[in-house]
């Protein structure tokens, strides 16, 4: 049955045919493992519909996954009749309709049923369980390519990387596994793209062949390809690998960056690591099979590069979207709101102005000239000034330990990798700031102990997600049993996401724990100044009288939370220990900010005058205000949220709305935010330990709040009704499989049900 | 879990490439940089330093693996062993530099300070850039610029830098902004492009003498090292000019990197070259790049000299003016406006590739690498004022630097030193061999530190690794009270005049490495 719809739809005859083309592409993570099996019982078309796309209604699909007697034709039919309406959906439902015949395998690829691919049956066929619980990857092979009129694909040609085990292999059910790649828009669109250049290129490379042939007679075989021919197949493995690139990601999603951390919920670690090495075989396999006499592989970028691109495209996936259709309120009010990036949009009016005063335009040949790399001396003056006052230090602090880079992740990213050897790793409280993740990641390859969390309050928890020695300890044990090398400790205060303010006996306690591990203690402090309810203390690390290890405490500040200028690139090193701060110093050649902004930086951070009875009160107040909206807002609907009156943000709990709680889940309403064009940053993001925690960011002005606020209640309306609709589903096919099972036409009977029986709940419930 | 292993590329080799012979160690690329013993580092140090001045002077060097950390020998119980050798660069880089700084020539305020004549700034300039950057159309200050860019850099500075080179570049068809990524320097860019196309330990090629600032940028993040192709100042054969670059000294060094087991991943051209001052023909290009090709290298071109060509006979050609590159998705162009706009403290660089492969991975890089949105804006700015650049900057720059190269040459040819000078850079490549006595580079170093302790500081050869001793860089693009105090100082040592006693006793000190840029 299913293996005749293939021989039907023409697979078996065509492969005989020397022109064929080979490409296989089979089904990553999200066409799930888990289905694959099931879903090889009916043909391709079926599997992939517009309607389960929509996941307006899952009993099509999960009632014809359930049952393997559910006949090919019968399933077939519904999809493709709602093609016409998919639009370019066609390419994958109706492939044996509408495609070229060499085009066929792409079309099969896409869909299960390259489980029943003709020549690979018996033990190596992807039909074979091994495959089944390995198949997370994509194999490329065109072997026509290589040996014209072969009837049988080369075996070795047809390699199949097989990258994770089986236990790496998510486990979902089935419906999550669709919906979440259904829901994934953006990628699927560029994916139909991509398929789209990439059945045009393999056209023209097949025409090639086929002009090719037919001056065969002249051109002896062994000149190998000419290079129109090679640079197609260059085409072709780029649009591959960018496919496969795609791919991954909707895989993974929006879930971001996994934390290479060593706790059973991350195995997104390893999957991570695998699709950079993945991307990395796809070239391999193409180049080995393009360039097979060619010995040396080439590819355009290292294992690094590659990994670096995929990790950067997974996580800024949402904020590049955001990037290219930003909500505006006159000419653009369809665009994406972005509560997802903590930045605070309030005050730019006072600073437009403060940097449009004309004290702001100086220009001096110094500026213009290679300067101290640690930066300009006038600004580390200021910068030990201004940090000496505002972090209420003892003793007037020194701008010989003052570094200052572009950027808080630049520092984070140069101290990193001058306390750290590559592997090494910082015990980091989770939740945590995703970009420190990013950071230790990309350039200094340092790994992340999470100390994971808990919301639960208890004897030893008394509020939530409060950290401990204990913890602490407990983490440090842990890495060390697992052989991790531990050199230190990454403390965010006032807390991101959390907005948390350590108070100075607990830091003491975290300081002390750092010194007797001597471990360093790295301190972001960029929320320092974004304290906006009076009645809070926060106290800076610099403010202590005797800090336990003052060698191995380094304090990170920049102007970017706290001034609202991210765009400005200005981050800083405060610490006592002079060999960290030379070392760091050769990092300006990378990380250098201009002499103009250093100049700008330095006048405003010069300007007490406005910043204490301008800036400051005016940008707490409207803090404050945004606050007070955004938490009576939540209090209304009923959603539980932290926040302690600092930072830019409130933590939120949208546990209650996801079934199960899941971080599958949690991704799924995370995408049906964006469907609605709202951004917020999901808790997996922030390495939290329990699925369903959301950080939405306040500090925007009230008119984009509410309209955000709007946004939001539509999802989560729709998020309840969706629930009520999936109990009934399961219900209503409790009942069905209840039913005896005889004949073959029970299948149309049961669509029937199914649906009449849906619609007539529906109805009931008013959806 | 990587774990530290002893052939590491952090593991000692000797101080400079010193071989004529393929050396056989077991230095195979590994994935984990750092944790390695620094212990014995010294001894080895010194041992290279034997060989190096027993080396008889018939031998001829081909090409030699750069270890960037083979003189290093301190180690540091807060910092990691890369930490550590990061350190060390910064320490090693400074000493001429801090001097310079901690003594600087005032015309009023210290007329006995330092001249600098060793780091390559254009200081001709500044009255014309800052009267341009003072313009009211340089102060808007728009909230976006305030916020987290577009990584690559803002869409408007993008198409700006596109039709930049485009125009200047004479570029056959208008380049895209697309291809275009900007972030804060041509250092962050080497950094960036040595991280996404090698892996640890990999190595560019290069032809020596080179900016030597190269090998710490590629190295810092990257752990990427570099072999240099040796030029001779001799010239033989079929070679036209002293240090001529050819395909045969290529495929040489390329083929001694492969005998000993280092992969090469790239080729690293600057044209104008640092420190020559030589200009590539197109001829020449697209033979270097046809090598390229044939061993599947990328080349990264980097044009920051691109208009300083002061020399209207000369007739430079940017690589992006070539007509069918032989391999386009691998040729990596580079420019910045630290040289051609003498702003080297803006930070501003930019790279064009029509790889988007590689664009995006530099681009995911780029966070590290921002630069500041008022910075992109003026720079958007500046680049878009044509009027400005064709009437008024270039002809008064390139007037001032030729006024200049003219004065600095005639001196030299007054005093008898053989020069080697192109019309385009900053700099002149002068050849004092005749003042070493002892053809190696302890001398040099020597001769170094009598300018420097005459109050003039200079660029020795071994900073570019150049393998004959004996070669400094002379940057003229200077006031002209500066610059003719600057000659007479050099002078003076040249003329055993100086007021300094010959031997100093700080031999001990560390080797210099400055920013040469």
């Amino acid at each position: 049955m299913p293996e005749r719809a293939w021989e039907e739809g023409g697979v078996e005859g065509g492969n005989k045919s020397a022109q064929q083309i080979w490409i296989l592409i089979l089904p990553l993570r999200f066409y799930s493992c888990a289905t694959l099996p099931k879903a090889s019982n009916f043909s391709a078309p079926g599997v992939i519909s517009k309607r389960s796309w929509e996941h307006g209604c899952r009993a099509e699909l999960d009632g014809a996954r359930r049952d393997p007697a559910v006949s090919a034709s019968s399933v077939a039919s519904l999809p493709r009749a709602r093609a016409t309406r998919a639009g370019r959906w066609l390419l994958w439902e109706g492939g044996p309709v509408l495609c070229p015949p060499f085009f066929r395998p792409l079309t099969c690829a896409f869909s299960a049923s390259a489980l029943s691919f003709p020549h690979q049956e018996g033990k190596q066929g992807f039909g074979d369980p091994f495959w089944r619980s390995h198949a997370t990857v994509v194999v490329v092979g065109a072997p026509a390519l290589c040996r014209r009129g072969s009837s049988q694909p080369d075996e070795a040609h047809m390699s199949i990387q097989s990258r994770s085990n089986p236990s790496d292999i998510p486990h979902m059910s089935d419906g999550q596994v669709w919906d979440q790649a259904f829901r994934n828009h953006s990628i699927h669109t560029c994916l139909m793209e991509m398929v789209l250049s990439l059945q045009q290129a393999v056209a023209d490379h097949i025409t090639q062949l086929a002009t090719r042939h037919q001056q065969q007679d002249l051109v002896p075989e062994e000149q190998g390809h000419n290079q129109p021919i090679w640079g197609q197949e260059a085409l072709l493995g780029r649009l591959m690998f960018q496919m496969v690139n795609h791919l991954q990601f909707g895989a993974t999603g929006g879930q971001k960056f996994q934390p290479p951390c060593p706790s059973e919920d991350s195995k997104g670690d390893v999957r991570s690591r695998e699709q950079a090495q993945v991307s990395k075989q796809i070239y391999k396999i193409f180049y080995q099979l393009t360039n097979f006499e060619d010995t040396s592989i080439n590819y355009v970028l290292s294992n690094r590069g590659v990994e670096t691109s995929a990790l950067y495209h997974g996580s800024f996936q949402d904020y590049n979207t955001y990037q290219g259709n930003k909500y505006h309120e006159d000419k653009n009010t369809l665009g994406f709101i972005n509560l997802g990036t903590s930045e605070n949009k309030l005050c730019t009016d006072l600073l437009t102005e403060r940097l449009s005063r004309s004290d702001m335009n100086y220009i001096d040949d110094d500026l213009l000239q290679y300067s101290d790399w640690r930066g300009q001396p006038f600004l580390r003056e200021e910068v030990a000034q201004f940090l000496t006052y505002y972090c209420k230090a003892p003793a007037p602090l020194d701008p010989e330990n003052v570094v200052v880079l572009n950027g808080c992740s630049s520092v984070f990213s140069a101290l990193a990798t001058v306390l750290c050897d590559p592997g090494e790793a910082f015990l980091v409280p989770t939740p945590t700031y995703s970009d420190f993740v990013f950071s230790a990641h990309l350039y200094a390859k340092v790994d992340l102990v999470p100390v994971d969390l808990e919301s639960q309050v208890s004897d030893a928890n008394t509020h939530p997600f409060q950290l401990t020695v204990d913890k602490l300890e407990q983490a440090l044990l842990n890495a060390k049993l697992e052989g991790k090398k531990v050199r230190g400790l990454v403390l965010i205060n006032p807390q991101n996401p959390l907005g948390h303010i350590y108070s100075q006996d607990s830091l003491m306690e975290y300081l002390e724990f750092a010194k007797k591990h001597s471990l360093h203690v790295i301190i972001d402090e960029i929320y320092m100044l974004s304290v906006f309810d009076e009645s809070i203390t926060f106290r800076s690390v610099l403010s202590m009288e005797s800090l336990p290890d003052p060698n191995k405490t380094h304090m990170i500040w920049g102007t970017s939370k706290d001034f609202g200028i991210s765009g400005f690139r200005f981050g800083t090193l405060y610490t006592h220990n002079k060999e960290v701060a030379l070392a760091m110093s050769s990092f300006g050649y990378l990380h250098g900010i201009s002499g103009i902004t250093q100049y700008k930086l330095h006048r405003l951070l010069q300007d007490r005058e406005w910043i204490d009875n301008v800036y400051l009160p005016t940008n707490h107040s409207r803090l404050q205000e945004a606050h007070r909206f955004i938490t009576n807002e939540l209090k209304s609907s009923k959603i539980p949220f932290l926040s302690h009156g600092s930072g830019l943000y409130v933590w939120i709990s949208l546990r209650k709305y996801l079934d199960p709680c899941t971080f599958e889940e949690e991704l799924l309403l995370h995408r049906r935010f964006l469907d609605k064009k709202l951004i917020l940053s999901c808790g997996k993001t922030f390495m939290c330990k329990e699925p369903g925690w959301f950080r939405l960011v306040f500090a925007a002005t009230p008119l984009l709040l509410k309209h955000a606020m709007q946004r939001f209640y539509t999802v989560l309306v729709e998020q309840e009704q969706d629930w009520v609709v999936k109990q009934l589903e399961d219900a209503i096919n409790q009942e069905v499989e209840d039913l005896p099972a005889s004949d073959a036409s029970q299948s149309y009977s049961r669509e029937v049900i199914l649906t009449s029986g849906l619609e007539g709940c529906c109805s009931d419930l008013g959806l | 879990m990587p774990r530290p292993r002893p052939s590491s590329p952090y593991s000692a080799r000797s101080p400079s490439p010193m071989f004529t012979l393929p050396q056989k160690e077991s230095r195979k690329p590994t994935t984990c940089p750092g944790s390695v013993s620094t212990r014995g580092l010294h001894s080895i140090y010194g041992d290279g330093l034997e060989r190096e001045a027993a080396r008889k002077p018939d031998q001829k060097l081909l090409y030699g693996v750069g270890d960037p950390t083979a003189m290093f020998s301190s180690d540091s119980p807060h910092l990691s062993s890369r930490g550590s050798i990061i350190k060390w660069f910064w320490d090693s880089a400074e000493e001429g530099y801090r001097t310079y700084h901690m003594d600087e020539y005032d015309e009023d305020k210290n007329p006995g300070g330092i001249i600098n004549l060793g780091t390559s700034e254009n200081k001709l300039c500044f009255d014309l850039l800052s009267r341009r950057l003072s313009h009211s159309d340089m102060l808007r200050v728009e909230p976006s610029l305030l916020q987290y860019p577009d990584w690559r850099g803002h869409l408007f500075l993008r198409e700006e830098v596109a039709s930049f080179l485009s125009f200047y570049c004479k570029s056959p068809a208008p380049l895209k902004p697309e291809n275009v990524v900007v972030l804060n320097g041509c250092a962050s860019l080497f950094s960036a492009l040595a991280t996404v196309l090698c892996e640890v330990g990999e190595a560019f090629l290069i032809p020596a003498p080179y900016y030597g600032a190269i090998t710490q940028h590629v190295y810092l993040y990257g752990n990427v090292r570099l072999v240099c192709v040796y030029l001779d100042s001799e010239v033989t054969g079929l070679e036209t000019h002293p240090f001529q670059l050819t395909v045969d000294k290529l495929e040489m060094a390329l083929q001694g990197a492969i005998s000993e087991g280092v992969k090469v991943k790239g080729l690293i051209l600057i044209n104008p070259q640092n420190p020559l001052g030589d200009i590539y023909s197109p001829g020449e290009l697209r033979e270097y790049l046809e090598f390229a090709k044939r061993h599947a290298l990328h080349v990264m071109v980097d044009e920051v000299y691109m208009l300083s060509v002061f020399e209207e006979s000369v007739g430079y050609r940017s690589v992006l003016s070539l007509e069918g590159l032989p391999d386009p998705q691998k040729t990596h162009v580079m420019w910045a406006t630290s040289k051609d706009f003498g702003m080297s403290g803006l930070r501003f660089g930019t790279l064009y590739t029509e790889n988007q492969d590689v664009a995006t991975a530099v681009a995911s890089l780029c966070r590290y690498h921002g630069l500041s949105g008022f910075v992109q804006y003026q720079m958007a700015q500046l680049l878009r004022d044509r009027d400005w650049i064709n009437q008024v900057y270039l002809p008064e720059n390139h007037a001032r630097l030729k006024a200049a190269h003219t004065y600095v040459s005639e001196e030299l040819r007054a005093m008898g030193v053989p020069f080697l000078s192109h019309g385009a850079g900053f700099f002149i490549w002068v050849d004092l061999r005749k003042f070493l006595p002892e053809a190696t580079f302890e001398e040099e170093r020597l001769l170094w530190r009598r300018f420097l302790e005459n109050k003039v500081l200079l660029s020795f050869g071994k900073a570019f690794e150049c393998k004959e001793p004996g070669w400094f860089r002379l940057v003229f693009s200077d006031k002209a009270h500066r610059l003719r105090l600057g000659m007479q100082r050099i002078r003076q040592v040249l003329e055993g005049k100086s007021q300094v006693a010959e031997d100093p006793p700080s031999c001990q000190t560390q080797e210099p490495r400055g920013p040469h840029r």
